[in-house]
C-alpha cells in the first residue's frame, strides 16, 4: 500500500490518509479481505502518530470500508466497494458545499457549474477505460 | 478547580504549570503562563525564537526558578526537587554540546552513573538501532548522528518523561523524518510522555497529540492540530457587513483588499452559522498549519479593540 503525506497542506493528515487508503479500495488496488498494514507499521512507515493512524482505521471501519479483527488486524471488509456510507456520503457533500460555494463566487451559473462537474466524470470514465485497456494489453 | 496537584498523588497529568511568571531583570518572558500536559501524550511546544520556550523547560528541570506560579513535573515540585525530576526526566537540551574528544561507546559509560535507573543493555540497543558508530568521536559525528546520541543518553534511565528541546533544530528534511519515526517508534509506541518545542508547527503535525503555541511569554493556544485547523479559518466579506458581526468574532488577523476584508478568527464554526444566520455572503479559506500558527504569533489586529477595527481602522494588508 502506498501512500503519501504532504506536509504543510491544508488538508489534515488523517483525511489525507483516509482519502487515500478509500480510493485505493475504490480503485480495486486494495482487494476485500486484504490486511493492511498494523497500526504500528504504518505509523512508523509514514512517520505519523499511531493514534491518528487508529483514529484513521476505526473511522474507515465505522464507514464499512475497512474491518478491525480483534487480534488479527485490519483488513478491507468485504463489499468495500459498493455504495458509499452514510458517513462517506456526509463528507462529500460537505466538500461539494465547499467547492459550490466557491464556484458561485467566481460568478458560475448552477448550469455551469453541472456542466464542469460532468466534464470532470466524462475524463474520470475515459481515465478508466484507458487504465483496463492497458490492463488487458 | 485549578490548583496543582499534590507531589504525592499519581496524577493525570506529566506536567502541570500554573500563573508562572518569569522575568530576567525588567524583561518579563513569562506572564501568567498555565498548562497542563496528559500522561502518555506526544506534546509539542511551539513559539518563535525568545518566546520563552527554552526559560519554560529550563524551570520544568530545576534549572531556573520562577517568580510566582506552581509548577509540577511528574507531581514533584522542581524547584524544591530538582534530582528526583531529573532521575525520572529524559532531557536534551538544544544544541546540545557533548566532549567533542569522548567516543560515543565513552560517553555512554561517562553518563551512566549519574541516573540509578541506567540500562547499559538498552543504550547498546538504541546505538545499535541508531546506526551510531561506538569507536567514532563525537565531533566526528553528523547533526543528525548528535541528536541522535543525545537521544540514546536521554532514554536509557528509561524516563516516564522525555523534555526535549527543538531537537529538530539544524537536521535536513530527510532526518526530521527519520527523527520523527525515532520519536513514534521509541518514544509514542512505548508509552512515555514527550514534551519537545519547536518553531515548525507543520513539523510537528504528523507526530503531535497536542500543541500549545506560546507567544511573547503567554500561551495563546493549546489544542490538537485538527481541531485548530477546524477552528481557525479565513473570512474574506465585504468591509461594510464586518461591523455587524466582528464583536462576535474572535479574530487573530485582519487584513484589508479594496472593499474586502479577510479575516482569519479563532471560532471558524460560529462565525460560519453567525453570517448564514445574518444572511452576509461571504468566502471562507482552509488554512494550514504554517499560515495558522504566523496567524497566533505574527496576526496584525488589536483584539481589544473590536469598535476600532469595526470602524474601519484596520491593519494595513502585509
Amino acid at each position: 500500500m502506498f501512500l503519501r503525506i504532504e506536509k504543510g497542506s491544508a488538508a489534515p493528515i488523517s483525511r489525507q490518509i483516509a482519502h487515500q487508503i478509500a480510493s485505493l479500495c475504490a480503485a480495486g488496488k486494495l482487494k476485500p479481505g486484504e490486511r493492511l498494514p498494523s497500526v504500528r507499521e504504518l505509523a512508523r512507515d509514514l512517520g505519523v502518530n499511531q493514534n491518528t493512524i487508529l483514529r484513521v482505521y476505526e473511522r474507515l471501519s465505522g464507514d464499512g470500508l475497512l474491518e478491525m479483527r480483534q487480534g488479527q488486524g485490519t483488513f478491507v471488509a468485504d463489499g468495500a466497494r459498493a455504495n458509499a456510507s452514510p458517513g462517506q456520503r456526509t463528507r462529500l457533500l460537505d466538500e461539494l458545499r465547499q467547492i459550490a460555494r466557491q464556484a458561485k463566487s467566481l460568478g458560475l451559473s448552477s448550469e455551469q457549474i453541472h456542466e464542469l462537474l460532468s466534464v470532470a466524470l466524462g475524463e474520470l470514465d475515459e481515465q478508466a477505460a484507458h487504465d483496463l485497456a492497458e490492463n488487458l494489453s | 478547580m485549578s490548583q496543582v496537584s499534590n507531589s504525592d498523588a499519581r496524577t493525570k497529568y506529566a506536567i502541570e504549570l500554573q500563573g508562572v511568571c518569569k522575568s530576567f531583570r525588567r524583561t518579563q518572558v513569562l506572564s501568567n503562563l498555565t498548562m497542563r500536559v496528559e500522561r502518555g501524550k506526544t506534546f509539542a511546544f511551539l513559539g518563535r525564537n525568545g518566546a520563552g520556550k527554552t526559560t519554560t523547560i529550563r524551570m520544568l528541570l530545576g534549572l531556573l526558578n520562577r517568580d510566582q506560579g506552581e509548577v509540577r513535573v511528574l507531581g514533584l515540585d522542581p524547584t524544591a526537587e530538582p534530582l528526583m525530576v531529573r532521575a525520572h526526566v529524559g532531557y536534551l537540551a538544544e544544541d546540545q554540546q557533548m566532549y567533542g574528544w569522548m567516543r560515543v561507546e565513552e560517553i555512554v559509560r561517562f553518563v551512566a552513573p549519574f541516573y540509578a535507573t541506567w540500562d547499559h543493555d538498552l543504550a547498546l540497543k538504541y546505538l545499535r538501532e541508531f546506526e551510531l558508530p561506538l569507536g567514532t568521536k563525537i565531533k566526528h559525528l553528523s547533526k543528525g548522528q548528535n541528536v541522535r546520541l543525545g537521544l540514546v543518553l536521554a532514554l536509557a534511565h528509561r524516563p516516564e518523561l522525555v523534555i526535549l528541546d527543538d531537537p529538530a533544530l539544524g537536521l535536513d528534511p530527510v532526518m526530521r523524518k527519520q527523527f520523527n519515526r525515532d520519536l513514534i517508534t521509541h518514544l509514542q509506541g512505548e508509552g512515555r510522555t514527550v514534551f519537545y518545542s519547536s518553531h515548525l508547527l507543520y513539523e510537528v503535525e504528523p507526530v503531535a497529540d497536542e500543541v500549545a503555541i506560546l507567544d511573547g511569554g503567554r500561551l495563546v493556544r493549546q489544542a490538537d492540530t485538527e481541531t485548530l485547523r477546524r477552528d481557525v479559518k479565513q473570512f474574506v466579506l465585504d468591509r461594510a457587513a464586518l461591523a455587524a458581526v466582528r464583536d462576535d468574532m474572535s479574530v487573530l488577523e485582519l487584513q484589508r483588499a479594496g472593499e474586502d476584508v479577510a479575516a482569519t478568527v479563532q471560532n471558524a464554526s460560529a462565525v460560519r452559522a453567525l453570517l448564514d444566520r445574518e444572511g452576509i455572503g461571504y468566502r471562507v479559506n482552509d488554512l494550514n498549519l504554517d499560515e495558522i500558527f504566523a496567524a497566533y504569533v505574527a496576526g496584525k489586529v488589536d483584539d481589544n479593540a473590536g469598535a476600532r477595527a469595526a470602524a474601519g481602522e484596520l491593519a494595513p494588508q502585509s
